[in-house]
């Protein structure tokens, strides 16, 4: 399918769910589409994911189509999360998707499994799942993405990750986060929305080994440094309790946390900079 | 005898009581945390004297874990298998025979109300094979077939889970909220909630404040009632739970949500009542904690079997295939929080060894402690007693 076809079918399918990007009947091994086609927009997610849609909205969340196929008695449900950006796909991904298991020649980002494929492509997550899960049904899982693939042009995307230094990062250990609950995953810095990241900033996280030792390291860059210095305001005076700071700094503060890891926020300029996780305190 | 509770009798009790709720009686809530400042009916609960087989139960604290990497196998549940182990934990856990173990929890006049958890099949579910092995030994206890039911809150996701009448014939297989008889709508013709009636009015968790309009991810009041039935203050349990049964056997999942878990006391405190979407964000774990502790719950859960065959351990509660692993465990116990503190403390684990960020704040056990102030299970890691049986 050329780039233009792929276009034209991904603003046909934005009218009417995304139905027009679906594997067609026959596709990946025979499966034939079964039931009729949901489309859960905006906040009827929660009427498909019962847990969990949280997260979607965090990141910025268009609408989900589900379709299931059936070949005998196999089979797969398709589910298409469009999502608000690219990075909104990708940060959806990178927090579900473990420690990827790539299948041999599928063009995107994934990871593929008996059970599962997860998948990120432009604008979309994508989540195949093999309900019985025979072994015989894994091909099928990947012959739709391949499907999907064509249909679903790629997006450029910025590289978030580049204030951390890729020779320390621990590889597979990239996240994002636009808000607490991502955020949540590495340490709780008190309630509401402590980075003040309100779903638009995408701050970047990894796992950083140095001489400093092995640490989660986390930084949002925030539009100018103005923001970043009231987000370090509104933090420093909502922190949670259960962190005890352990010395001022000029633009931040070093931390012991409720686990007895010691941490650091440290703002400059436009940027903050929060690092958990230490053994020894900084 | 069995226990039954009569709610409107407690209604009126709990008002001779005098605990009006904008009283503001709140006793024990947990120490820090936003939700803190949310008033609950939790007092009301707790003046409501318990009943013989309010939990903790007979034995408080106490965890039999039974593992047998026999019960899972190229990724099937083996049923023999599993049945030998839910005698195992059964017995180890009462120190009776099974027989012996059925007349310490129910008469043959109960109804037994099977709790399972439908969400993650076919990988992180209760596991059709687990209830298979329950309803074995109450029907073998002398509880009639019809006296059974496996419940959840969503009867359509009882049905994707594999809980059809056809997989477990003679049992009532029943959801406390459901659609129209074409399965496309929440309303009636005139407009009412089809579930409206499966909740019960006079047995409710109250969170003052705390209401279903603008809660973030619900696009409207119209959308939320369609998947909460009501959107106010109160959250109703379902008629099923304080009149239609006399037990409960919790069958919970092992499965994390974000940085806590999902399996015994979430189980029940986000099923057993309507109008949840509004609890999540305010008084998220403390719900697991206070709807556990309402007599129509707390005066029938006799058993907490969680099922352990997989676990995971990350990306839960929905199913997650990164992240879950061939636990090939069955957990035993009367007090739910006991349960839960162990689980909660093997997925902390887990994580670790895994290389998962872990997040340890307090407040993601922080409801199980509170349980432990109010009496209803024990939490304190220090008196928790897990026992081990291996094949």
């Amino acid at each position: 399918m050329t780039p233009l076809l792929a276009a034209a079918l991904l603003f046909a399918a934005a009218g009417s769910g995304d139905l027009a990007l679906l594997p067609p009947d026959g596709a990946a091994g025979g499966f034939r589409r079964a039931e009729a086609t949901q489309v859960f927009p905006g906040a009827e997610l929660y009427g498909h994911i019962d847990g969990g849609a949280e997260i979607f909205f965090e990141f910025g969340f268009e609408r989900v189509t589900v379709q299931r196929y059936r070949r005998g008695e196999d089979e797969v449900t398709l589910e298409l999360y469009r999502m608000s950006d690219p990075l909104a796909a990708l940060g959806v991904y990178l927090g579900k998707c473990g420690r990827e298991t790539p299948a041999a020649g599928l063009d995107a980002r994934h990871t593929a499994g008996r059970h599962q494929l997860m998948m990120v492509r432009g604008d979309f997550l994508v989540i195949a799942s093999n309900e019985t899960g025979r072994e015989t049904v894994a091909p099928a899982l990947v012959g739709m993405a391949h499907d999907l693939v064509a249909r679903i042009p790629a997006a450029p995307l910025p590289d978030v990750f580049a204030a951390l230094l890729p020779e320390r990062r621990v590889a597979g250990s990239e996240r994002l986060i636009r808000g607490p609950l991502a955020l949540g995953a590495f340490i709780t810095l008190g309630d509401g929305d402590p980075l003040q990241l309100g779903g638009r900033i995408t701050a970047a996280s990894a796992e950083v080994e140095d001489a400093k030792g092995r640490r989660t390291v986390i930084v949002a860059p925030y539009p100018d440094e103005a923001t970043a210095a009231a987000a370090a305001t509104s933090l420093r005076a909502g922190l949670d309790p259960a962190i005890a700071v352990l010395r001022e700094e000029a633009e931040g503060f070093v931390f012991r946390d409720y686990s007895g890891r010691f941490g650091r926020v440290a703002r400059a300029g436009s940027r903050i900079t929060v690092e958990v996780g230490l053994t020894d305190a900084p | 005898m069995s226990h039954e509770l009569d709610p409107r009798w407690n209604r009126r009790e709990l008002l001779a009581a005098g605990t009006v709720l904008a009283g503001g009686l709140v006793v024990g809530t947990p120490r820090a945390g936003a939700d803190t400042e949310v008033e609950t009916n939790i007092a009301d609960f707790m003046k409501v004297p318990r009943g013989p087989h309010a939990i903790p139960g007979p034995f408080p604290g106490k965890v039999v874990r039974v593992v047998d990497p026999r019960a899972l196998r190229d990724e099937k549940v083996d049923g023999k298998v599993v049945g030998e182990m839910f005698e195992k934990g059964i017995t180890k856990l009462t120190g009776r025979n099974m027989r012996e173990s059925f007349k310490l929890f129910f008469t043959p006049d109960d109804v037994v109300g099977l709790k399972v958890n439908p969400v993650g099949a076919p990988l992180i579910h209760t596991k059709p094979e687990l209830v298979d092995a329950a309803i074995r030994w109450l029907v073998d206890g002398g509880l009639p077939k019809k006296n059974i039911v496996i419940w959840d809150r969503f009867d359509g996701m009882l049905k994707d889970a594999g809980y059809t009448a056809e997989r477990f014939p003679g049992v009532r297989i029943e959801g406390l909220q459901t659609m129209d008889e074409t399965g496309s709508s929440w309303r009636t013709a005139d407009g009412r909630h089809v579930s409206e009636d499966r909740f019960d009015r006079d047995a409710f968790y109250f969170a003052k404040g705390v209401v279903g309009k603008g809660v973030r991810g619900y696009k409207d009041d119209e959308f939320y009632l369609n998947q909460h039935v009501f959107a106010g203050e109160h959250s109703y349990f379902g008629t099923l739970v304080t009149r239609g049964l006399t037990k409960i056997v919790n069958l919970a999942a092992f499965k994390n949500t974000g940085n806590g878990i999902s399996m015994a006391t979430k189980n029940l405190g986000y099923a057993a009542v309507c109008n949840t979407g509004r609890l999540h964000q305010p008084v998220f774990f403390r719900v697991c904690t206070e709807v556990v502790a309402a007599p129509w719950v707390r005066d029938k859960l006799v058993l907490n079997v969680t099922d352990g065959l997989r676990g995971q351990y990350d990306g839960g509660p929905d199913k997650n295939e990164k992240f879950v692993w061939p636990l090939s465990t069955l957990f035993f116990a009367t007090d739910p929080f006991a349960a839960d503190m162990v689980c909660h403390r093997l997925v902390v684990e887990k994580r670790k060894e895994m290389g998962v960020t872990v997040n340890e704040h307090p407040r993601f056990t922080e409801y199980l402690h509170y349980a432990e102030k109010l009496g209803l299970g024990i939490a304190d890691p220090a008196k928790l007693k897990l026992h081990t049986v291996r094949a």
